[in-house]
């Protein structure tokens, strides 16, 4: 079939004008580039997630999970951990997008490395190296001493605390993004405008700048919200008993209790969770008028 | 217009901004960089900052078979996520350039979408497979599941190179006689080759630091060195993981290396971002 289209196509291509050239001519070209991915992800991808769905609708899975109190508390810390998370994620990335939108050329470059250094490092470097810092004997715990304003070590690791800054780190780069493009987005012109007309830095940012970053702010918060809630390594490298996640409950489900229809329940709640949230992020960017982040 | 902005700037207030952003760089970037030094302690004791400098921890961390069959395991899982990442990203991007056809959407979303699920959702997901198809034991499963996820990355890289790519050059190759693979090889390649290396680094970086499949997917002969860290940083933290993590954390810096030349080159900081590529 492929060659019968290439056939007909052929004189047109030849032609002088030819608008249409490549989509006839290699119409069975682009078929062979796309067969590999889909098959690979119809395979790899969408097969393990259909049976994963399966599972969790088998031996009464759903009712099980939800009646764990454990589940329950689990959910309960998904929800306050990630939320904190995203509004100090939110606010410290807007600093920094800030910084990077008003730094000249190289700047820029130096300080967009310094926020793609975490970024491009695992999850597990990062927290290991926040619990030597956080540690009873870690640098905050000595300075803190040294200044004294401890007399003998705080526990800073293996709590709330702990999880949220471990989080935050990861998340930052997240929060970048989106309010740097938001901040590019503006019309230089506008604070030029109520400058001559006296305002000042502050009524200049605060009346024209931040209005006009809502759609990267709202864009940047549902985007760090939605990763995470799938948090895993943090609760586990940073947190206590007390800060397990619905990904630490899936984990447990298992890997521990070997009820895979049970964690496969977990996995689907949770699965809804982020879909529902990814919509609503959809309809916000849409409502903002905001670009493609994607 | 940056120009513009820049001489408007009130002098003192950017650099109040600035004074206030210092401790929200230094939140970033000081524990990324405090591993590499307390790698190289001499103590036997995890400390910062160090009391002297020794290399002591590096030679115990290659001198230890769980640690290097750790890092092998690693580099097997990020060859094949990389090399099936790269095909199957790049070709996406190519069979999906400048073309319109019923179920494009779909096919692109299903591209992106192993981006979107939680990786803890797909470690299940894949556990559960590869199980049942007696794949688990092997570092295979973990470099496919790598895969899977490396290919969007690849796929945005590969699209953004694509997008500077003149209809013109292809058609004209076309005309003078050229069939598909040479007008690949002496037209796409050298557009989409930035894309394409910095896509193959994202797959490298996304397989080599991913901890949560590779965990679940374990076995003795397959254990990662994300999986030994995770295992062992529960019960102590001691040198050699830190030694792993100044190992990782070198390589996120050649890459982003890499990356920065490369932007410097083209001038464009919008190819910094990896999610608005």
């Amino acid at each position: 079939m492929a060659t019968a289209t290439l056939e007909r196509s052929r004189p047109r291509a030849g032609g002088p004008s030819g608008s249409a050239w490549p989509r006839r001519r290699r119409r069975g070209g682009w078929l062979l580039l796309l067969a590999p991915i889909v098959a690979f992800d119809v395979l790899f991808f969408l097969t393990p997630l259909g049976k994963l769905v399966a599972s969790s609708f088998t031996g009464g899975a759903y009712a099980r999970v939800l009646a764990d109190p454990l589940v329950t508390r689990s959910l309960v810390n998904t929800l306050t951990i990630a939320l904190t998370s995203t509004v100090v994620t939110v606010v410290l990335g807007y600093v920094i997008a800030l910084v990077l939108w008003r730094s000249g050329t190289v700047m820029r470059v130096i300080l967009f490395a310094v926020v793609l250094l975490p970024f491009w490092t695992g999850i597990l470097v990062k927290n290991f190296a926040w619990a030597v810092l956080l540690q009873d004997n870690g640098l905050v715990n000595d300075f803190l001493q040294n200044i004294g304003l401890t007399d003998a070590p705080i526990g800073l690791l293996h709590n709330r605390f702990a999880v949220i800054v471990g989080m935050v780190h990861c998340l930052l780069p997240y929060a970048v993004f989106p309010i740097f493009s938001s901040l590019t987005a503006i019309d230089g012109r506008l604070a030029l405008a109520a400058r001559s007309l006296g305002a000042g830095e502050v009524s200049v940012f605060r009346r024209i700048t931040l209005p006009l970053s809502t759609p990267g702010i709202s864009a940047a918060g549902l985007l760090v919200f939605i990763i995470s809630t799938g948090f895993f390594i943090t609760p586990v490298v940073m947190g206590g008993p007390g800060d397990m996640m619905i990904a630490n409950e899936i984990d447990y489900y298992a890997r521990q209790l070997t009820d895979f229809s049970g964690a496969a329940a977990l996995a689907v709640i949770l699965t809804v969770l982020v879909s529902v949230i990814a919509a609503v992020y959809q309809r916000v960017l849409k409502a903002g008028g905001h670009h493609e982040t994607l | 217009m940056k120009r513009s902005r820049k001489t408007l700037q009130p002098g003192r207030q950017r650099k109040l901004l600035s004074l206030l952003s210092l401790p929200v760089f230094a939140f970033l970037v000081v524990p990324t960089l405090i591993v590499v030094p307390v790698a190289l302690n001499n103590s036997r004791y995890i400390t910062f900052p160090p009391g002297g400098v020794s290399l002591a921890a590096v030679q115990g961390f290659f001198a230890d078979q769980a640690w290097t069959s750790a890092l092998s395991a690693s580099m097997q899982a990020a060859g094949i996520a990389v090399v099936l990442g790269t095909v199957f990203g790049a070709s996406a991007a190519l069979g999906l350039h400048g073309r319109k056809f019923p179920g494009q959407q779909a096919v692109v979303g299903l591209v992106l979408a192993p981006m979107i699920v939680p990786t803890v959702v797909l470690a299940l997901a894949f556990y559960q497979f590869f199980i049942s198809v007696g794949l688990v034991g092997s570092i295979i499963p973990i470099g496919l599941a790598h895969a899977v996820i490396a290919t969007p990355y690849v796929y945005l890289t590969t699209r953004a190179s694509l997008a500077g790519l003149n209809p013109a050059l292809v058609r004209s190759a076309q005309s003078l006689g050229a069939g598909m693979l040479s007008v690949f090889r002496h037209v796409h390649l050298p557009v989409i080759l930035p894309g394409l290396i910095s896509g193959a680094l994202f797959a490298f970086s996304v397989s080599i630091d991913e901890t949560v499949m590779a965990l679940f997917m374990q076995s003795p002969g397959a254990t990662t060195l994300p999986v030994k860290m995770f295992t062992d940083i529960q019960f102590n933290l001691t040198p050699k993981i830190a030694v792993s993590s100044a190992l990782l954390v070198t390589v996120a810096t050649i890459g982003l290396l890499i990356q920065v030349v490369y932007v410097l080159k083209r001038r464009s900081t919008a190819r910094m971002m990896p999610l608005a590529v």
